[in-house]
């Protein structure tokens, strides 16, 4: 376990391992989202209340499911960079980051299509909404803070300091935008309310379970653009850019 | 025999008193804002009243903004932060008492300013009190995360600094207008307790991080 571990956070292996899955996942991602997604829009029961409207949850769900994990995962990172200085934590948070900025912005994106005709406004200062653009906003700062250094391992430490209190901080925003929400307005529609039906659940879970993998894959491929980025004059490098040739 | 310390304190507070800029800037920015908004939404009374905790609020965090790149800038660029990181001195000490010094100059006049400005906003009395008592509790936090952008942001101030800062902020503002809005009733105590827990909260984790952002310069 601990060899893998080992093997794992090592920059040549990660890149064989990368090289030669990435293919496969992305493909069997694409291939999952494309059931979740087609089953859910062409077979899965019409909403009793919100009609045909309500479809774009396959995408939305997932979307905002993963626009919020990648931000944890970011948070278990930047930890193991502080305590162990691994290296490969500092790469994947700086991979991650516009990821998580694009699935965040995504969600918001479906929410407001949806919202539309649910709601009958684009927007609403709920606190699930204003919480999910603070994200946003979070993404945003660390990607700026990418090039304010000139050092790359002072860069990875700074990303991982703000993550890291970011990730403390992001709870108590929460509670705080949730109780600042009670006082102002009350919440119109809660997805808790209605319990959602077998037949549209399966099809959401696999949708999620293709986006986690799409993530996956090019979450693979985009550390595999930062390792060669930071290992660009090192021996391993050249020599599988010869084998190719 | 003074210690380190207590110089440092003398040596900042003489700093912030005989440059203008870091000691005014904040005043006039803050008091330029809030005769800004007036302007912006038209000077009816009522409308003022219910806006106006919000609009001291928003304008002191972005006064904020402004004098947080004093705090661990100059000693970067004169050298003096290289001799206090080889002292063995306790930074957590030496740094507390850097943002001390940038909150008594920066922060507490604009409290003080704030009761004053209140009378204009037509904000009632003691609502105006208990805005400034949130302040009290709630703009250390604000000097704090500065201080963190502004370590992070040593080699060039820019405005990456503020964009992580605003959001970090947002728990102490929205409980400090949640408590000016619950004034009246018990729930009062309960936001003004939360904001002191998130003011004692931060004091350790955000000074920690302030030194870890300081050292990454340093390597």
């Amino acid at each position: 376990m601990r060899q893998l571990f080992n093997q794992l956070i090592s920059f040549p292996y990660f890149f064989k391992i990368a090289q030669i899955s990435f293919p496969y996942l992305f493909l069997l991602s694409i291939l999952i989202i494309l059931l979740g997604v087609l089953w859910g829009v062409f077979f899965s029961p019409v909403d009793v209340t919100q009609g045909e409207v309500y479809r774009i949850i396959y995408l939305h769900v997932p979307a905002a499911s993963v626009a919020q994990s990648i931000y944890y995962t970011m948070v278990i990172a930047s930890i193991t960079y502080l305590i162990w200085r691994i290296k490969m934590a500092g790469v994947f948070m700086i991979s991650m980051a516009p990821l998580g900025a694009i699935f965040t912005f995504l969600a918001l994106f479906t929410g407001a299509v949806w919202g539309q005709p649910t709601w009958g406004t684009w927007w609403v200062w709920d606190a699930r909404l204003t919480s999910t653009l603070i994200l946003l906003i979070l993404y945003l700062a660390i990607i700026s803070l990418f090039s304010s250094f000139d050092r790359r391992a002072s860069t990875d430490q700074a990303v991982s300091i703000v993550v890291l209190i970011g990730g403390i901080n992001l709870p108590i925003i929460k509670l705080s935008v949730e109780w600042w929400n009670t006082l102002h307005q009350s919440a119109s529609i809660t997805l808790s309310g209605s319990s959602i039906d077998n037949e549209m659940l399966i099809p959401l879970l696999i949708s999620i379970f293709g986006f986690y993998l799409y993530v996956t894959a090019i979450g693979m491929r985009k550390m595999q653009v930062e390792i060669l980025k930071r290992e660009i004059s090192h021996n391993w490098v050249k020599e599988i850019f010869k084998e190719k040739r | 025999m003074k210690s380190f310390y207590f110089k440092t304190f003398q040596r900042d507070s003489k700093v912030y008193l005989s440059r203008s800029s870091s000691f005014l800037g904040p005043i006039v920015f803050f008091l330029i804002t809030i005769t800004l908004y007036p302007l912006a939404f038209g000077s009816d009374e009522e409308k003022l009243a219910e806006l106006s905790a919000g609009i001291i609020w928003i304008s002191i965090l972005l006064a904020n903004l402004l004098s947080h790149q004093f705090i661990f800038n100059e000693d970067y660029k004169d050298g003096s932060l290289d001799l206090v990181l080889a002292s063995g001195k306790s930074l957590f000490l030496w740094a507390s008492i850097k943002i001390f010094v940038n909150w008594y100059f920066s922060s507490l006049p604009l409290i003080f300013l704030s009761l004053l400005t209140s009378f204009m906003l037509y904000l009632p009395f003691d609502a105006a009190l208990i805005l400034a008592l949130t302040l009290f509790l709630g703009t250390p936090i604000l000097s704090m995360f500065g201080a963190l952008a502004g370590a992070l942001t040593l080699e060039r101030g820019n405005i990456v600094g503020s964009s992580i800062v605003i959001p970090m902020c947002l728990p102490a503002l929205i409980l400090g207008i949640l408590a000016i809005q619950s004034f009246k009733n018990e729930e009062l105590f309960f936001y003004i307790f939360l904001l002191a827990a998130f003011l004692f909260f931060s004091i350790p984790i955000l000074i920690a991080s302030c030194l870890g952002a300081i050292r990454l310069h340093f390597e």
